[in-house]
């Protein structure tokens, strides 16, 4: 039987009532997998084990044994996560060979409530890019139209959602990595508070950037899935010992009075009329359920890229000096010395985006440049939280596009990347603050590509991002539309 | 800030980066530097209050503190699976001189 079609939620509750059994639902999008994925490459390989542990769960049902909250629900991992067992790679030839002997504990935790792990998706090489294009493993396609990219850097884990190869995923987000993917293939894809969910077995790129979260059909699944990874973890101390919400209970909580605050500088040049029509129209959405909407400015929001630029790249070549060929699997054979190891190894491991970003890093870094690039961008870094604790002062969300334009062409940025980093002009904020975001469905463009909006809340304040994506998704139906395969 | 990069502080950069640059790629890395640099070079714009303190991290929250508590780490063969050279105790490397 086809289940390309159901929901996470869905596939819950019909393993839970046994309309369906956990092997039918994995060898369904095995089999997906198997057509389709050829074409896409969202996957970079799935999981043998995903068949037995399916089975296994199979029988603990029919024990009548109690079942985890994710019980039946095939789940698809950034192979930027760590999986026990099995290759982890990050994308890149450095760890074509690696495989952890720790689940991440997300893994852990999705694994804990009896989630299926199907396989591992492809990604920009350690999550540096917007197009994932920049895989060892080759490029990623967009199931709506197999001539653009499916963003980046999460894109497998966005194209196989939206190809219905899979109900759901785990992605990361750096500087945008799964919001943008989300709107470029038009899935749900939240970035939860710095914080909520541990690092813990999560390949780093920049530690004070990167957050996990999941990408799925409908803001309901993302609440479901982000219930269950979230919480401190004794093993990642910068994760937070916050209370977790019961983010399903307020899913249904009407939006009268909801304060949301539109960033004008969000709809300034650069931003396509196709999508700036699209945002207006959901605002409409949203003004109708009974949200007040003002307008308000972040005046620093022009400078988030330039930041990142400077912080992202800085902590990138500090997290990869591990990368030396002593640890982790890949080394370049018949040198005469240590430090030559070291060179040709990093040389020949990673791609040239990734080199580029190091070498970025380690120049604003060195001695006598560090205040004028690291310290400055940390600083201005400071300007843009704070205008985040101004705006949220009167606003309760902040809502925008989630990209400037739709998904751009396979190669369409090869000779100018700066291009393709702008990409990310709206969602990079966030991270630098470490609120949280999401990204939902709304539009189609002409040319057929699909649209996103995306909300940002307060810290910790997952609950209402969820709410009013919920609340939206009732009332529309872009997350419902799927690419003709 | 210097928007410019010249092909000596590209060579030193991939030096303290332990990358190997072939002499053929300097020129090309040096022009995609100075075009990053360049864009990032709009920070100088910025106007900052004097008092204005560095945001390093993206949470404000300080000395995570946990109890000092044994517990189980990695087994040896377990973390030296994943080496590309070991006697089985330790790491092998090429020779240092």
């Amino acid at each position: 039987m086809d289940f390309s079609n159901l929901t996470a939620t869905q596939c819950v509750n019909q393993f839970a009532s046994g309309e369906v059994t956990a092997t039918a639902l994995v060898q369904s999008c095995l089999h997906q997998i198997q057509q389709n994925d050829p074409s896409l490459n969202s996957f970079i390989r799935t999981s043998d084990s995903a068949l037995p542990i399916a089975q296994a769960l199979d029988i603990k049902r029919a024990a009548g044994k109690p079942l985890g909250p994710l019980a039946g629900l095939p789940i698809a991992i950034k192979d930027g996560i760590c999986t026990a067992g099995l290759k982890t790679t990050a994308g890149s030839r450095m760890l074509e060979e690696f495989v952890p002997v720790d689940d991440a504990t997300t893994v852990k935790r999705l694994v804990e409530a009896d989630a299926i792990v199907i396989g591992k998706t492809n990604m920009d090489e350690f999550a540096m890019g917007s197009s994932t294009e920049h895989s060892h493993f080759g490029i990623s396609k967009n199931p709506w139209n197999h001539q653009y990219v499916p963003g980046g850097s999460s894109g497998g884990s966005a194209s196989c959602v939206a190809a219905g190869l899979t109900p759901a995923s785990i992605g990361s987000d750096t500087g945008g990595s799964i919001r943008q993917p989300a709107s470029f293939c038009g899935v749900t894809g939240l970035k939860p508070t710095y914080g909520r969910v541990s690092r813990f077995g999560l390949i780093a790129f920049a530690s004070s950037l990167d957050q996990i979260g999941p990408m799925a059909r409908s803001a309901e699944d993302c609440a479901l899935i982000t219930s269950v990874i979230s919480g401190h973890d004794p093993k990642d101390s910068t994760s937070a010992k916050n209370d977790i919400p019961d983010f399903l209970a307020t899913l249904n909580q009407p939006l009268k009075g909801l304060r949301i605050g539109i960033c004008k500088q969000h709809f300034e040049e650069g931003l396509d009329s196709e999508i700036n029509d699209s945002v207006k129209a959901a605002i409409q959405v949203l003004k109708n359920l009974g949200a007040v909407i003002t307008e308000i400015s972040m005046p620093h929001t022009p400078y988030a890229v330039a930041a990142y630029y400077v912080i992202a790249p800085c902590e990138a070549s500090s997290n990869l000096a591990r990368f030396d060929g002593v640890r982790y699997t890949h080394r370049t054979e018949g040198v005469k010395d240590l430090a030559e190891m070291y060179c040709q190894t990093r040389a020949e491991g990673f791609g040239n985006e990734v080199k580029k970003r190091i070498m970025l890093g380690t120049y604003a870094l060195s001695s006598g440049y560090y205040d004028a690039y690291y310290l400055k961008a940390s600083k201005v870094r400071r300007m843009i939280k704070q205008d985040y604790d101004t705006a949220f002062e009167s606003v309760d969300l902040i809502l925008g596009p989630t990209t400037p334009t739709p998904a751009f062409q396979i190669g369409e940025h090869s000779q100018n990347p700066l291009a393709m980093y702008l990409a990310d002009i709206y969602t990079v904020s966030a991270n630098l603050s470490g609120v949280p975001a999401i990204s939902i469905p709304c539009g189609i463009s002409n040319r057929g590509l699909p649209i996103g909006l995306q909300l940002q809340a307060r810290s910790f304040d997952e609950a209402t991002l969820l709410q009013t994506a919920h609340q939206f998704q009732m009332e529309t139906d872009w997350h419902t539309r799927r690419p003709n395969q | 800030m210097s928007d410019s990069i010249d092909r000596e502080t590209v060579e030193q950069v991939a030096r303290l980066a332990c990358i190997d640059l072939p002499a053929s790629r300097v020129d090309e890395t040096a022009k995609q530097l100075a075009e990053i640099l360049e864009y990032v070079g709009q920070l100088e714009q910025v106007s900052l209050p004097d008092d204005v303190e560095p945001f390093f991290g993206a949470t404000e929250s300080v000395n995570a503190i946990r109890k000092d508590e044994l517990s189980p780490s990695v087994a040896r063969p377990d973390i030296l699976s994943n080496a590309p050279d070991s006697d089985g105790e330790f790491y092998q490397v090429p020779p240092v001189f």
